[in-house]
């Protein structure tokens, strides 16, 4: 078998063990698993709208999972995209209101805000990562928790419009990242994410540095034998994560909501990381897993209305996607003969 | 009759204190009119709203959509201009559209009665167990919105018409969802004297009545009875009948009273809200105090009393 068809093989087991599993809990909860799977795909890819809806879902996660994937090439794992993205969102929203500029350019100035917030974000947690070897992951899911809560009592109590949710005035239109079509909110982030995943793959494969960063991911010690800067490489690498991390924010603010409210944008961080992990920290495969993840976020909002089934249905789907995923990952690093090894590898 | 009624109900907070009153509500008129119910759970992703809207709406399937939650009222304005023909009721305030039928609860009404007797009691001082120098009473909001803030106004006219030298004291946590944030700022009223807090603060608010407990000092529920989450502790309850509302607005449909956009009133006067004295605690409220909060309340539905904005 070659080796780039063998992980997939191995990824579409685990979806299908997850599918069965769920097929499992739905008749549990009493429906019709045909039914469900049906509305799910009606609801997903019913008509024109309703594709550009997915899309609509699979963009943040698509953006998020790049973020991730940057992150898991050079071994290391950004699980603080969530935290990214919210900071993200925030500093583009801000200016978008704050900062007038002509049409175009405010836009790209907000966008190129957004990942400076999400780099600044995750600074902290990559220099101690690449100084002094603090684990990154248990880093990156703590400022999770400030960014979100940060961003929220600014919305709140210092740029909270009067009246109505706990949300900010809207931003200018100047800055408005434009729409693809006008019958859904669907917009050029789709094309942003696109392109980023291609750009990052051939990143990878074709420039020395993103090979210093993947050899880098494969094996540290021998990296460093060979002469990479480990300690710059590593920073770097959080730092571009961080950056994409804050851009999936940006477009969600420019394009989608075009203001920061309570409840920006939550989950999408960690659905962004599960993509990436189901594709194996390949950026074109995360294109076909942010696909399944939106597809399957999407349908279940119809599902929701026209079944008795839950929206979470799909909430344990992806649960045990993780499951059988991670299942996978230990069972690969089982062959590892050292500590040392035994790290997360794409 | 017309038993072909279908209603559907869009919120994320089906679970919660007034949720589960509308959701009562809803099985109320469901056992009583046979209409056909769907509850839509929303989720907390922005991103969803909107569709969610579409697919309850696209099919005209439902005669009355009621809606809850002020996170949702971007995407309900725009489904309202979308679908003209479907009839949304929006049961947390008044919104500019004028395609929206309103469920508008006084609750400034039902919280200028909590301020009265809350001021009243406090008034009474030491002679009440558990009660300091009654120098000021407490508010513990949930998140800064105009509905909390229409509560929070009601409370303080109350207290200032029932007892005038009996200050207000205010707080808001910023968040419906979180208990020990709202245990935290009791905690922080009762060390500076208050010791009657009222919440409006959903789950928020239930750590306010377990301060309660834990102080060994008192507390007010909202919306629903809440008089047995800290027995003796909890002095009344502010009841949002949204059952009520629900229910009576489907009972007009149901009857042939077509349901229109406009706003449909739940004061004092038709019991849209009221106070309720617990039952633990309602031997040691004394006779005057009774009698002036009941007298408060009749001025406030015969007009005598305007609550001003």
């Amino acid at each position: 078998m070659s080796e780039t068809l063998r992980p997939v093989i191995g990824q579409a087991i685990a979806i299908f063990i997850a599918l069965a599993l769920g097929t499992v809990v739905i008749m549990v909860v009493g429906e019709s698993p045909i039914l469900v799977f049906a509305t799910l795909l009606e609801g997903a890819f019913g008509s024109t709208e309703r594709i550009a809806g997915t899309l609509l879902q699979t963009t943040p996660i698509l953006v998020c999972g790049i973020a991730a994937c940057i992150s898991f090439r050079g071994g290391l794992f950004n699980i603080g995209v969530e935290g990214q993205l919210f900071m993200g969102g925030f500093a583009a929203v801000i200016v978008g209101i704050y900062l007038p500029l002509p049409a175009g350019l405010h836009m790209l100035v907000g966008i190129l805000v957004a990942m400076l917030a999400g780099m600044a974000w995750i600074a902290i947690p990559a220099f101690f990562r690449a100084r002094y070897n603090a684990n990154e992951v248990v880093s990156t899911i703590l400022s999770n928790y400030v960014a979100v809560l940060l961003t929220s009592y600014f919305t709140i109590f210092l740029f909270k419009r009067p009246g109505g949710w706990s949300e900010t005035a809207p931003i200018l239109p100047s800055a408005y990242l434009p729409e693809l079509f006008s019958f859904s909110r669907l917009n050029w982030g789709l094309i942003i994410g696109l392109a980023l995943a291609v750009a990052v793959q051939l990143y990878f494969r074709h420039t020395s540095r993103g090979y210093s960063v993947s050899i880098m991911g494969q094996n540290l010690k021998f990296a460093e034998y060979g002469g990479v800067d480990i300690k710059r490489h590593i920073f770097l690498v959080l730092l571009a994560s961080g950056a994409v991390g804050g851009l999936a924010g940006g477009i969600e603010a420019l394009g989608v909501h075009h203001r920061f409210m309570e409840g920006f944008a939550p989950g999408f961080g960690f659905d962004g990381v599960i993509a990436a992990l189901l594709a194996n920290g390949n950026p074109i495969g995360t294109i076909g897993a942010a696909l399944f993840f939106g597809a399957l976020r999407s349908g279940s909002l119809l599902l929701e209305v026209d079944t008795n089934a839950s929206r979470e249905i799909i909430t344990v789907i992806q649960a045990l996607i993780i499951l059988s995923v991670s299942a996978q990952i230990l069972m690969r690093r089982r062959g590892d003969s050292t500590a040392a090894e035994r790290r997360w590898k794409f | 009759m017309a038993a072909d009624v279908k209603v559907a109900a869009i919120s994320g907070y089906f679970a919660q204190g007034f949720g589960q009153s509308i959701v009562a509500g809803l099985n109320k008129a469901k056992d009583d009119f046979g209409v056909e119910v769907k509850l839509i759970d929303t989720g907390n992703r922005a991103l969803d709203y909107e569709e969610q809207f579409n697919n309850v709406a696209k099919d005209g399937e439902y005669d009355l959509v009621f809606v809850m939650g002020w996170e949702l009222v971007d995407a309900l304005t725009k489904a309202a201009e979308a679908y003209p023909d479907q009839r949304f009721i929006f049961i947390d305030g008044v919104l500019d559209s004028d395609k929206i039928v309103y469920a508008d609860f006084s609750e400034e009404e039902g919280s200028f009665v909590t301020g009265a007797f809350a001021s009243l009691m406090a008034a009474k001082g030491s002679a009440i167990d558990g009660l300091g120098d009654g120098k000021s009473i407490g508010f513990v909001g949930g998140r800064d919105i105009p509905v909390i803030r229409n509560f929070l106004r009601g409370y303080e006219q109350g207290a200032k018409a029932a007892a005038p030298d009996v200050a207000v004291d205010a707080v808001f946590a910023g968040t419906f969802d979180d208990p020990a944030k709202g245990s935290e700022l009791t905690m922080a009223l009762y060390g500076e004297g208050n010791d009657i807090v009222y919440n409006v603060a959903g789950p928020t608010g239930e750590g306010v009545l377990q301060a309660s407990a834990a102080a060994d000092k008192y507390s007010i529920g909202v919306d629903i009875d809440q008089c047995d989450v800290a027995p003796g502790h909890v002095m009344a309850s502010m009841l949002k009948r949204g059952d009520i509302a629900v229910y009576s607005l489907i009972k007009d449909e149901v009857e042939g009273r077509t349901v229109k956009p406009g706003t449909y009133s739940f004061d004092l006067k038709s019991g849209g809200v009221e106070l309720l004295m617990c039952p633990q605690t309602i031997d040691m409220v004394p006779e005057d105090v009774k009698s002036k909060v009941s007298e408060l309340r009749d001025a406030v539905i015969n007009g005598d009393i305007k609550i001003t904005e």
